[in-house]
């Protein structure tokens, strides 16, 4: 067969455009008789809220204070939950959570406008510790309880697996939030076409679900929208959850004005998800020659405000947990828990990133209490081709782990290092 | 308002500005020269990186007024006759271009470097471009592609 | 207040009588790098502006064999690509290469990073080792204050950092830098410290200037480390007695700061450093 695309170098389509700077990201866009807006946002993680926007409304160039009462239709997003509102109503559950959307003449109005709109806040307790979150007397986020989600794996019989191993250990790891700092901060433009079609030109990781998005909240038919993806200046899961698109597309929708919005790098950093932040406490055991025999662990993963992916993360987390190790007999227990922390989401490897900071240090406390080289510990316990993961999962294709640690060990001479105590 | 004159990709602007206005909202907003990114705004990032009186700045550090009398080169002056200057083609060839918003500040970066030094050693294109933060994590093919530039520009030479 | 009037200064003593006309309400921007991000968030809001990049009198490197003068509007970059940095003066150079990027350093000139007034100034503690003096014009005429002293008493409103200079190290004598970054570019300082050394024929130290940064509120010179070293050799003991010596005079200074457990255990290795250096490039000077 020949192939055309494998096996060969390909241009990408858009590498002109970007070293030549013509290609355009939404910053970039420029529209005849374009307004701009800003977002107010809260400075405070958890309390009930009152808004004022009179005084900032009659600022001259000032054309509309947006508030979660201008939301026609719905005034609730999410990509898997619907907990996220457009604009806070009663109360914030985050800094940085929008509660209005000022739109102006220039940016210059917006920002004089901004320090106008009173807001006045009536703290509420807060929490801030996922394992404090799961507590019956916790502040509550949402609702009745704190826990989103709890993801369950169980493989064999742990009790009879502790009975065959020489040597547990156990420990608490923690991995903190982690910001993916796109280079190419949100921004966007939304306008109306001349038949009425509303238009929003932003960089995106999902145009569709955006659209879906924006029709439930303007109560009108998806049909009517256009999310356009302009060229998109970095995301790693950071554009999955919607940002300017809603407060867009309403402003475009109400005041008929082709309107913009770039958000500077402090409100990037406050508008987006988070990698979560884990804390994972493990148990893992081996019998005197070296086999895994048991593992238990309970991940919890910092959710903050809003659920976003927290769902699918801890699931991946809880799948991965074991790392790439055949081990008979596992527990485990993962849970996404609101806080009202930054919210977290997706971020490159969408859980599978933390655990191994626990696992792969569980190995190597196994091994040196095994008294055993940590790649030879490894290489007794890998997954290999007709592996069973804990998951049940049948491992038929290719597994060339060994491979892979046997030239790494080769280029980096781990084992020799270790008997040195290098390692 | 101030009366301000400078040269920019050789052609020159007169044009009065806000007196808190910034050198890249100039480029930006009133000259039409987009290519100049906003990543950061306090100069940690270097996507606004444009070349002024021969050597790198971050625009977002300089107010407009201050370029009054400079010449400035933004990555729409590295084409020449609707050719793509070497680095810029090297950089498509090297498979250095990823997201996008970085390269244009990265490939002026890479410019100013080679004017002052056309043979850099990997350390020194490290050293060269370390002003300018990418994020998804392309640097080593923006040292190959800095490679292969300097080898284009030698062909060109010849 | 609103900006409303900028000025390109075209020479000294236009922008000295700008001053004198404007004093608190303007502010002077060279190379921007920390003023133009001041005036954006609002932290500062002068009304008037003052360039002075285009002054050609304020980029000079002036040498005249017994003394260095740096204009205040020379940039790192000119003080890196200058050969007369490069021998028993390295510490300045080492210094002022680790400053910020080659953007920063383009711009960023030595004038802006002491009227700035940071403690984490990087260019700073090696002048202050060097014993430089602040050169400082205003219509009342001209006032000179030793860098170290120049933190307690500021340029005042009419008056314009115009120059800094300081003694040629003698060949005997030799300058270095060390700083801990959290990276290698675009770090903002840690800590750095910077000392002056002279060594007899027998390398005993018969004369030295130490100076830290971000050690305290502004850098400073660091007395303790230098009556410890006087009369000594460098060796691992005298270099873990200069440690000492710090770490007793930084437990006073930061009580009760919570960085001081930190700053405590890394300036260790950076004080090491800078005086291990200092040993062995005495040879590569070529003064011995």
């Amino acid at each position: 067969m020949k192939l055309n695309v494998v096996g060969k170098s390909v241009v990408r389509v858009d590498a002109y455009s970007k070293v030549t700077g013509s290609a355009l990201y939404p910053q970039d866009i420029y529209l005849d008789d374009m307004v701009y807006g800003k977002t107010l946002r809260s400075e405070r993680p958890h309390a009930k809220i009152n808004i004022d926007v009179t005084e900032a409304e009659e600022i001259q160039g000032v054309l509309k204070v947006f508030t979660y009462k201008d939301v026609p239709k719905e005034n609730i997003h999410g990509v898997v939950l619907k907990d996220h509102e457009v604009f806070a109503s009663e109360k914030v559950i985050r800094i940085g959570e929008p509660i209005a959307f000022i739109v102006a003449e220039s940016e210059k109005v917006c920002d004089e406008a901004y320090n106008k709109v009173k807001i006045e806040y009536e703290d509420l307790p807060a929490v801030f510790d996922p394992v404090e979150a799961m507590k019956e007397d916790a502040p509550k986020v949402h609702g009745e309880s704190n826990i989103i989600f709890n993801y369950k794996l169980r493989h064999g019989d742990i009790e009879e697996g502790k009975k065959k191993c020489k040597y547990i250990v156990e420990n608490t790891y923690y991995s903190p939030m982690v910001e993916h700092a796109f280079l190419q901060p949100e921004a966007g433009l939304a306008y109306l076409e001349e038949d009425g079609t509303l238009v929003v030109a932003v960089a995106t990781q999902y145009p569709h679900y955006d659209r879906e998005e924006i029709a439930i909240n303007l109560g009108i038919p998806e049909e009517n929208i256009k999310v356009i993806n302009t060229a998109v200046g970095g995301a790693f899961g950071a554009r999955e959850d919607i940002s300017p698109q809603i407060h867009l597309a309403l402003a475009a929708y109400t005041l008929k004005r082709p309107i913009k919005v770039i958000y500077s790098r402090e409100e990037s950093f406050l508008t987006h998800s988070k990698r979560h932040s884990m804390t994972m406490k493990y148990k893992t055991g081996a019998d005197e020659d070296g086999f895994l025999q048991y593992m238990e662990a309970e991940i919890i993963g910092d959710s903050g405000a809003h659920c976003s992916w927290a769902i699918n993360v801890l699931r991946k987390a809880g799948v991965h947990a074991t790392g790439p190790y055949v081990i008979p007999n596992v527990k485990v227990d993962t849970y996404a828990v609101y806080t009202n922390n930054p919210f977290t989401g997706a971020m490159r490897g969408f859980g599978a990133t933390q655990v191994p900071i626990a696992h792969e240090q569980q190995m190597d406390i196994l091994a040196e209490k095994l008294g055993m080289d940590p790649i030879e510990f490894r290489m007794k316990n890998i997954f290999r081709l007709g592996s069973t993961t804990a998951t049940g999962q049948v491992l038929v294709d290719s597994v060339p782990l060994d491979k892979c640690i046997e030239e790494v060990n080769e280029h980096f001479n781990f084992s020799e290092e270790a008997k040195e105590g290098a390692i | 308002m101030v009366n301000i004159g400078l040269t920019v990709n050789q052609k020159l602007f007169e044009i009065s500005v806000d007196e808190n206005l910034r050198l890249i909202d100039l480029l930006r907003d009133k000259l039409g020269f987009h290519g100049t990114k906003e990543g950061c705004g306090e100069g940690e990032c270097g996507a606004c990186t444009v070349i002024m009186d021969g050597e790198t700045v971050n625009s977002c550090l300089v107010m407009a007024f201050q370029a009054n009398g400079s010449n400035i080169t933004t990555i729409e002056g590295m084409e020449k006759d609707g050719k793509l200057h070497p680095i810029q083609q090297a950089y498509i060839d090297a498979g250095a271009v990823q997201c996008g918003f970085c390269i244009p500040g990265m490939v002026l970066s890479t410019k100013a470097l080679l004017d002052k030094n056309s043979h850099p050693n990997r350390d020194e294109i490290r050293e060269g471009i370390s002003g300018n933060l990418c994020r998804c994590t392309g640097y080593n093919k923006m040292l190959d592609a800095t490679e292969m530039a300097i080898k284009y520009m030698e062909e060109e030479k010849e | 207040m609103t900006l409303n009037q900028v000025y390109n200064g075209n020479s000294i003593d236009e922008v000295v009588e700008l001053l004198g006309k404007y004093g608190k309400e303007a502010k002077i921007v060279a190379g921007g790098t920390d003023i133009v991000i001041a005036l954006k968030n609002e932290k500062i809001s002068p009304r008037v502006l003052i360039d002075i990049t285009k002054i050609d009198e304020l980029k000079k490197i002036e040498d005249d064999g017994e003394y260095i003068t740096l204009g205040a509007g020379v940039t790192f970059t000119q003080i890196v690509e200058n050969d007369i940095f490069h021998g028993n003066l390295r510490g300045l150079y080492k210094a002022c290469r680790m400053v910020g990027s080659p953007q920063i350093r383009n711009k960023g000139t030595i004038g802006g990073n002491i009227a700035n007034g940071s403690a984490a100034a990087d260019s700073i503690p090696p002048l202050i080792a060097l014993g430089s003096i602040v050169s400082l014009v205003s219509s009342d005429g001209v006032r000179e204050i030793p860098l170290e002293d120049y933190y307690y008493d500021q340029v005042r409103d009419n008056e314009l950092l115009r120059s800094i200079r300081f003694k040629k190290p003698k060949d005997n004598q030799v300058l270095n830098f060390s700083k801990l970054g959290l990276r290698k570019a675009l770090a903002i300082s840690r800590l750095t410290t910077a000392v002056l050394l002279e060594f007899d024929e027998n390398n005993i130290i018969q004369f030295v200037r130490a100076a830290s940064g971000a050690l305290g509120k502004y850098p400073m010179r660091e007395i303790e480390v230098e009556e410890y070293l006087l009369g000594k050799k460098i060796k691992n003991e005298t270099i873990d007695g200069a440690v000492d010596a710090l770490q007793i005079a930084m437990d006073e200074r930061l009580k009760g700061r919570s960085t001081l457990p930190y700053k405590r255990t890394a300036i260790v290795s950076i004080l090491r450093e800078t005086l291990e250096s200092g040993n062995e490039s005495k040879n590569e000077v070529g003064a011995w």
